[in-house]
């Protein structure tokens, strides 16, 4: 097996080697992510908006006792808007910065894709932001775009402790 | 063994913590109970001490730490000549009581470090051995022993006593880098950077150049002054990686004293300052019985698993609140489907769990209380060291140290309040000359009061000084850019008085009087207020001034009152909540085209919450709106809501690391039907809102 969200290194490329991933719907694109990285489905249910936040993020939301953000995953790739429909699910992935839910417009399977049949993203892509992505699977029927999770999930701004206190002993001491 | 060499003790991982945790506890009772001994002696006290000593020295040689077992056994001998009465506790035996407990302090830090700290106690007991000969040249020994300050120039000394002479702390820090870090040169180089971020760094071994230069080696030693504590110190190295066991040496004014040519100002001998423990009255007799015997009933549990207990009793207590919503839905549709008796058993289950949920909640909450005392027990000997240091002669009060509060508090209120005192000492007291001329008694009073009131803990600091001078203060705010003048002038004397909780201010009269008021306190408000605390301060000129710190119990739940705005539910934590009244009875006025808020003849803004959070009127509300009056210090601000839900516990969550610090939210609640409401950094609004209507 690979590493989870990394390519195979020529070492490790045996001919038997294969990605495990969950496949899921956004319009008409299939996308997947490394099923090690996600740490459940549920349906869409209710969040709490926050003011003032980056438009894709859909809000917050109570998974059995803990306080998850909701990324809408259509906003965040540049996806048109659509309606939650009843095959609307939250993918709840465990990223960099603790646990993250994903709207995706289906979860359509999941699937062992051989490493081989991989490639490196590059013009056939229609998703404008492909920083996203870190590979395309091309499949019998279909084309499923490989998504890099820290790609979609941006680290925080940083710097917005109250130094206050130490900037004073910093005047001092100079 | 010389210093930075490693060390090879006798336990194991738990063994560890268990011997730090003993042994941090018996330090702390030695260090409140030899302050006191000098006061007032008393069997019962001396008895204490010598216990404490004596399993000290029990434990240090269990694990083979030879030198500590050897300094506490030096102790002990003279604890017990005191025990016996062949000699008297005066203050030169405390003296050396004192600095061979701040030596066994960094002995016992060598366990956890396992390196040489350097501390050689040979000298520390022959002065202990000196005052059991009688031998009151004891003095003359070179306390230098300890090493720390040893090791530097005595130049260096010299600078870092004038700095404690200021006001400042001075630390002695050595730091080792792993072994295994190929570069250590570039560790060393950001270890200097990172403490001078916080201090100054007036020497070092190896010398600056050869650290700039990228030479340094696998240890650093050197001498870091400044306005901070040790732990900000250690939060400071915490930055760099690759680092083995730090050793952070607090440096006193004796040790620096003993490594310098020239004999320091400030501790006179004499001129002690007087240290008396109030007990609470209920509490006085027997309480040294009923600590011991308490003692002996306890478990040492982990903090960790307290607060997952806390996290999962919260849980329950959403699911509990759901289940009777559950219960209220399906109370009609048992009713009519004529199913009494089911309906009867899913209300007494109900109810049954309700209780139930709130007696655990209740008594987690109580296990994760501490008396206040662990805290105040570090004050007699802060009083005692400070007054020493600015010639001032203090009578220290404490009552209420049994007044439990969470842990969580317990740890966030310590520096504030140790700030707060020892400005109270060093800016509130007037020197004896000063207090004899204006008629007062030579020795001042501060008085530490700790009680409980409601779901708050209270804590002030209250000295009979000289007051806070209120026309200097407004002068240095409007002089800094603070305030305006106008404001300023207009502003009552108790409303002046709280100026010297703004940034940047500082009352000192000379650039040497680097304990100014105005940088401490800014610093105190900014850490209470982190635990969802209000300070506030009292003064009257020529009697004294007053803090009056106000905590919430516990840092798990607020109680808060919840409203509506804009579809979302908000949590207002009721400590900065004053008031809240229909919007259509409200005396709102137009100033400037802002709209006004009046109350109790006061004016000042008012601001739609949603607004003021950045969420625009998308929505049109229905109905009447409400307006909730907020204070924080002495900012104002009427925030105008859609619907007023009620008062309600609320079960503090972060907002977690992708959403990070919101402007204007603390975390979110989980409600009672399962959904989340944002909870509202009062603080920050109220002072962002205050300052933009001004």
């Amino acid at each position: 097996m690979a590493r989870p969200g990394a390519f195979a290194t020529e070492d490790e490329q045996a001919p038997s080697a294969e990605e495990h991933v969950v496949v899921f719907r956004l319009g008409q694109e299939f996308y997947a992510l490394d099923i090690q990285a996600v740490q459940e489905i549920v349906r869409i249910q209710p969040t709490t908006s926050i003011p003032g936040s980056e438009p894709w993020v859909e809000g917050i939301t109570n998974l059995r006792g803990r306080v998850v953000p909701v990324i809408d995953l259509r906003r965040r790739c540049g996806v048109q808007a659509a309606d939650h429909t009843s095959d609307s699910r939250v993918v709840v992935v465990g990223g960099t910065t603790g646990m993250v839910g994903l709207i995706v417009d289906a979860v359509t399977e999941v699937m062992r894709i051989p490493v081989d049949q991989i490639e490196a993203p590059g013009s056939i892509v229609s998703v404008p932001q492909n920083s996203y992505l870190r590979g395309i699977a091309k499949l019998e029927d279909r084309l499923v775009s490989l998504m890099d999770l820290d790609g979609v999930l941006p680290s925080r701004e940083m710097g917005e402790r109250d130094e206050a206190g130490q900037t004073e002993t910093i005047a001092r001491a100079a | 063994m010389a210093k930075g060499q490693p060390l090879q003790f006798d336990l194991d991982e738990d063994d560890l913590k268990l011997f730090t945790e003993e042994a941090d506890e018996q330090l702390e009772l030695l260090d409140t109970a030899l302050v006191q001994l000098e006061g007032e002696p008393d069997a019962e006290l001396v008895q204490q001490i010598f216990r404490a000593a004596h399993t000290l020295k029990g434990s240090s040689a269990t694990i083979g730490h030879k030198r500590m077992a050897s300094l506490t056994h030096a102790m002990e001998s003279v604890l017990d000549a005191v025990r016996q009465n062949r000699l008297s506790p005066d203050s030169d035996v405390v003296d050396v009581l004192l600095v061979a407990l701040d030596a066994l302090r960094v002995l016992a830090a060598e366990v956890t470090t396992r390196v040489h700290s350097g501390t050689e106690p040979a000298a520390i007991e022959a002065r202990l051995k000196d005052i059991l000969d009688g031998n009151d040249g004891g003095a003359a020994v070179s306390l230098t022993a300890t090493a720390r300050p040893a090791s530097m120039p005595p130049a260096v000394a010299d600078t870092l006593l004038a700095e404690l002479n200021a006001g400042n702390q001075a630390f002695h820090v050595h730091v080792t880098i792993d072994a295994s870090c190929e570069l250590p040169g570039i560790r060393c180089y950001q270890v200097l950077q990172e403490i001078e971020a916080i201090g100054a760094v007036p020497w070092t071994a190896p010398d600056r150049d050869a650290i700039e230069a990228g030479n340094g080696e696998h240890s650093l030693t050197m001498a870091v002054t400044g306005l901070i504590e040790e732990s900000h110190v250690r939060t400071a190295l915490d930055a760099v990686s690759d680092l083995g066991p730090v050793v952070v040496a607090l440096l006193s004014v004796d040790e620096l004293a003993a490594a310098t040519p020239v004999t320091p100002l400030g501790s006179v001998p004499g001129e002690r300052p007087r240290l008396r423990v109030v007990e609470p009255e209920a509490a006085a007799p027997a309480s040294e019985a009923k600590a011991g015997k308490k003692a002996s009933q306890s478990v040492r549990i982990d903090v960790e698993r307290l607060d997952g207990l806390m996290n999962l009793v919260g849980e329950l207590v959403i699911d509990r609140t759901r289940l009777q919503q559950i219960r209220e839905a399906a109370n009609p549709v048992l009713k009519d489907a004529n199913l009494q008796e089911l309906l009867q058993n899913f209300e007494e289950t109900t109810s049954h769990l309700t209780r139930i949920t709130d007696e655990l909640q209740e008594e987690i909450m109580r296990s994760r209380m501490l008396p206040v005392r662990s805290v105040l027990s570090r004050l007699p000997r802060l009083v005692r060291d400070v007054s020493a240091k600015c010639g001032k002669k203090v009578e220290l009060i404490m009552s209420g140290e049994e007044t439990e509060l969470d842990r969580s508090v317990i740890e966030e209120i310590s520096d504030p309040l140790v700030h707060i005192l020892r400005n109270a000492i060093d800016h509130g007291l007037e020197s004896p000359e000063e207090r004899r001329a204006a008629g007062k008694p030579e020795t001042g009073t501060v008085t530490v009061t700790a009680w409980n009131q409601e779901t708050y803990i209270y804590l002030s600091v209250k000295d009979d000084g000289k007051g806070i001078d209120t026309a200097t203060l407004r002068n240095k705010a409007v002089e800094k850019g603070l305030i305006a003048r106008d404001v300023a002038d207009a502003a009552s004397d108790e409303a002046a008085v709280q100026f010297i909780f703004l940034p940047g201010l500082s009352t000192a009269k000379t650039l040497s009087d680097v304990s100014g008021r105005g940088v401490g306190m800014d610093i105190v408000r900014t850490n209470i207020e982190r635990v969802n605390g209000n300070v506030s301060v009292r003064s009257e000129p020529g009697k004294g001034s007053e803090f009056i710190i106000q905590l919430p119990l516990t840092l798990a739940t607020t109680k808060a009152l919840m409203v509506m705005a804009q579809q979302t539910v908000y949590a207002m934590p009721l400590v900065s909540v004053t008031e809240a009244l229909l919007e259509r009875e409200a005396d709102i006025h137009s100033v400037n085209g802002n709209r006004t808020l009046r109350l109790r003849g006061k004016l000042f803004p008012l601001i739609d919450l949603a607004q003021a959070l950045g969420d625009g009127p998308s929505v049109e509300p229905e109905g009447e709106r409400f307006v909730v009056a907020a204070r924080h210090g002495s900012r104002q601000v009427g925030f105008l809501v859609d619907r007023l839900l009620g008062e309600q516990d609320v079960v503090v969550k972060s907002l977690g690391d992708l959403i990070g610090n919101r402007k204007g939210l603390t975390g979110a609640t989980i409600l009672g039907d399962g959904t989340l409401g944002l909870i509202i950094d009062m603080p920050s609004l109220i002072s962002e809102q205050a300052l933009f209507a001004a």
